[in-house]
């Protein structure tokens, strides 16, 4: 079953929350469905043993294009909070609640947050080599940047305390520690990237996620736009796009965690950059990974930049 | 002729959009064609499903089974019995710009394409990818929704080693197909692997006695077996099959017909002639679930609109709906007199499709269609069609329809 679970990302229970939920049975722990992974770890480390956590998409997956399964549905039914990001990044939210008939507070995280809009309406995604264009007016990735990750807790933390307010301090003393976790995080980020020259500041990624982080932190990312969005990636287009690089100064062609690398490989070969490796853009990696916190993903997407980016 | 969505839609707001649109302004639209093979007499009717109106006819060679495609395009007459494969561009293409999709609608059309084989079987669609197989041959065919559209399929092969009833699921780079039974090819396969178009194997084969039936739900494909079913999802675009076998908490049986769920991810079959099974292979040995009918099953579809529910027609002439998460039959519906399973397996009964808020039913003894309203589950309305209206595709939906 190992590439069942994998595959299909079934619904991740909280072990850590279960144990604790057993020890305190006395205590009804709050249901709270997180609506991906990163969502997932911010809501563990603001609900902590209080709280009972389901998510929805599993790790290394592609938030998108989820096809929610009957026993999501049953999770959203029993909750008492569902956790979302909003922005229309969870297409899949609209028909998941309905046959859900669910009653719970559904908490959209990028509330307050700063939101960037998308200057191109919309960003693509990879089915194998196909590029498929995703519209929406605002881009939905705005945990890229940190500021807007200690904005996601708040929210967390908010909701958290209205729903169960015998344990609001121990969210609001959770959420403290962790936002301490994040600004230093966010200065690590800061410090680290401040290293790399002018001419080694521009990459390509596979999808336009990383436009948070470039607002935040001063790289450019570009990815393949352009694209048919009715047909597969043709040569032309590969070819069209490899003329703009070869203008931008860029440095190095990454994967994402989410989809196939097929494309980027091919973008790479034929401008004759180096691939940098994987960035883990809209999912965490799975325990064994090198991702499985929002933190840790933060810290190796910065480390695999710096190792590509750094001048030899 | 291009046919410009009138105002009979749900949402028919004028909505003035900015200066530099093409347009004027938007309406949003929605329209649903019936497609129905006729046993008695070989044709198609396409029918408005709102007017409840006869919009063409078109003469077919044979008695057909009907496939619609995800894009709800094309639809596939496959007419076994003579040999043949007929296209009929069903007239309604969306064009999806993620936070809403553009409806155009025009006059359906039997396209100038026919595919001629040996007995053709199972038709698998998936993201505008064909396979047609032909059970007596040994290769089976592959090509694209947009070449059949373009007036040019552009057919690749894969070779299936000996002709057989089987299967073969298409990809863009692959092919998952069926392994025939060496002993004796008449009898169901036994396995399934994956192949590419220029006659490799990939990985190894597995195993899938008695593999019959076949579906596909989000982004999982899956074949059935005596033994469970063959999950195939894709990594880095290419096919990877993994069993899933039946847990020992189930009673001896299998499926041999599957469906896929449309919008939540799970797939229903046949379990025994008066069961059906409902799969979510994210549970794994837990995600299957029997459901008990009141006397044997005739036919069965999901409700790609209100993902919870499917539907089964039970020989009593009832309509039942079933409640996929619980596996319950919530509400049952009289619908037509008894049709007895027993007989040909082809003989005309009643098939379901979806079109919208209808759950329409033929009934080929009353040469008419019921349409069952699929929210409040009360027979709403009846249209006459003469012969034997047999086997039903749906398609259609709602979208942003521009006007000048």
């Amino acid at each position: 079953m190992g590439l069942l679970r994998a595959v299909f990302t079934p619904l991740l229970v909280s072990m850590a929350a279960l144990s604790a939920g057993a020890a305190r049975a006395n205590e009804p722990a709050l249901k709270v469905v997180a609506s991906f992974s990163i969502i997932e770890d911010f809501a563990n480390q603001i609900g902590g043993d209080r709280i009972a956590l389901t998510s929805i998409v599993g790790p290394d997956s592609d938030t998108h294009m989820y096809e929610p399964t009957p026993a999501d549905v049953k999770a959203v039914a029993q909750a008492d909070i569902v956790l979302i990001n909003g922005l229309m990044f969870e297409g899949f939210l609209a028909r998941l609640i309905e046959a859900s008939g669910s009653d719970a507070e559904i908490i959209t995280l990028t509330d307050n947050a700063e939101i960037l809009q998308d200057p191109q309406g919309g960003h693509y995604h990879f089915i194998g080599d196909k590029a498929v264009f995703h519209a929406a007016p605002e881009d939905p990735h705005a945990w890229q940047s940190v500021s807007n990750a200690q904005v996601y807790v708040s929210n967390i933390a908010q909701a958290f305390c209205a729903a169960d307010t015998a344990g609001c301090s121990a969210y609001e003393a959770n959420q403290q520690r962790y936002s301490a976790t994040l600004a230093a995080l966010d200065d690590d980020i800061r410090e680290q990237l401040s290293a790399l020259p002018e001419s080694r500041r521009t990459a390509v990624v596979a999808h336009h996620a990383f436009r948070y982080f470039e607002n935040a932190y001063g790289l450019t990312f570009l990815a393949p736009q352009g694209m048919s969005t009715e047909s597969e990636a043709s040569a032309a287009n590969v070819a069209g796009l490899i003329d703009d690089l070869q203008a931008q100064q860029v440095s190095a062609v990454f994967a994402e965690n989410i989809s196939s690398s097929r494309l980027v490989e091919q973008i790479a070969t034929e401008a004759e950059l180096p691939m940098g490796g994987t960035l883990y853009s809209d999912a965490l990696s799975g325990a064994a990974g090198p991702a499985p916190t929002y933190e840790a993903m933060m810290r190796y997407n910065v480390a695999t930049l710096m190792s590509a980016l750094t001048p030899p | 002729m291009k046919k410009r969505i009138l105002a009979r839609s749900i949402a028919a707001l004028a909505v003035a959009i900015g200066s530099t649109s093409a347009y004027a302004h938007d309406e949003g639209a929605t329209e649903w064609r019936l497609f129905v093979a006729d046993q008695a007499s070989p044709t198609v009717s396409v029918i408005d499903a709102t007017e409840k109106a006869l919009i063409d006819t078109y003469e077919l060679s044979g008695p057909a089974a009907l496939h619609r495609t995800s894009s709800g395009q094309t639809v596939f007459a496959v007419q076994g019995s003579q040999g043949r494969v007929s296209a009929i561009n069903t007239g309604i293409a969306f064009h999806d710009h993620g936070d809403h999709a553009d409806i155009d609608v025009d006059a359906p059309e039997r396209l100038d394409i026919e595919l001629t084989g040996e007995r053709p079987a199972h038709f698998v669609e998936q993201q505008g990818y064909i396979a047609q197989w032909f059970d007596g041959e040994d290769e089976a065919r592959f090509f694209t929704e947009n070449s059949v559209l373009e007036g040019q399929p552009e057919i690749r092969t894969a070779n299936i080693e000996a002709a057989h009833h089987g299967v073969a699921v298409p990809y863009q780079h692959h092919a998952v197909v069926s392994i025939a039974n060496p002993d004796d090819a008449s009898q169901r396969p036994i396995g399934a692997r994956v192949v590419d178009f220029e006659g490799n194997h990939v990985g190894e084969d597995v195993a899938c006695p008695g593999l019959h039936g076949s579906a596909g739900s989000g982004s999982l494909y899956a074949l059935a077996c005596q033994t469970g079913l063959l999950i195939i999802s894709t990594q880095d675009g290419t096919p990877e099959i993994e069993h899933l076998a039946y847990p020992a908490s189930l009673p001896e049986g299998s499926a041999s017909t599957l469906l896929g769920g449309k919008g939540l991810q799970y797939f229903i079959g046949n379990f025994g002639p008066d069961r059906l099974v409902i799969i979510d292979p994210s549970q794994g040995e837990e995600g299957f679930q029997l459901v008990q009918l009141p006397t044997r099953r005739v036919h069965f579809a999901t409700d790609p609109i209100r993902p919870r529910f499917a539907y089964v027609f039970t020989e009593d002439g009832q309509l039942h709906k079933v409640d996929v998460l619980s596996g319950e039959l919530t509400q049952s519906l009289r619908l037509t007199g008894p049709y007895s399973m027993d007989g040909h397996w082809n003989d005309p009964r009643p098939r379901i499709a979806v079109a919208g808020d209808n759950i329409v039913v033929t009934d080929p003894a009353a040469e008419k269609l019921h349409f069952v309203d699929a929210n409040s589950f009360e027979e709403v309305d009846e249209m006459p069609l003469e012969g034997k209206p047999f086997n039903i595709v749906a398609v259609g939906g709602s979208g942003v329809s521009h006007h000048d």
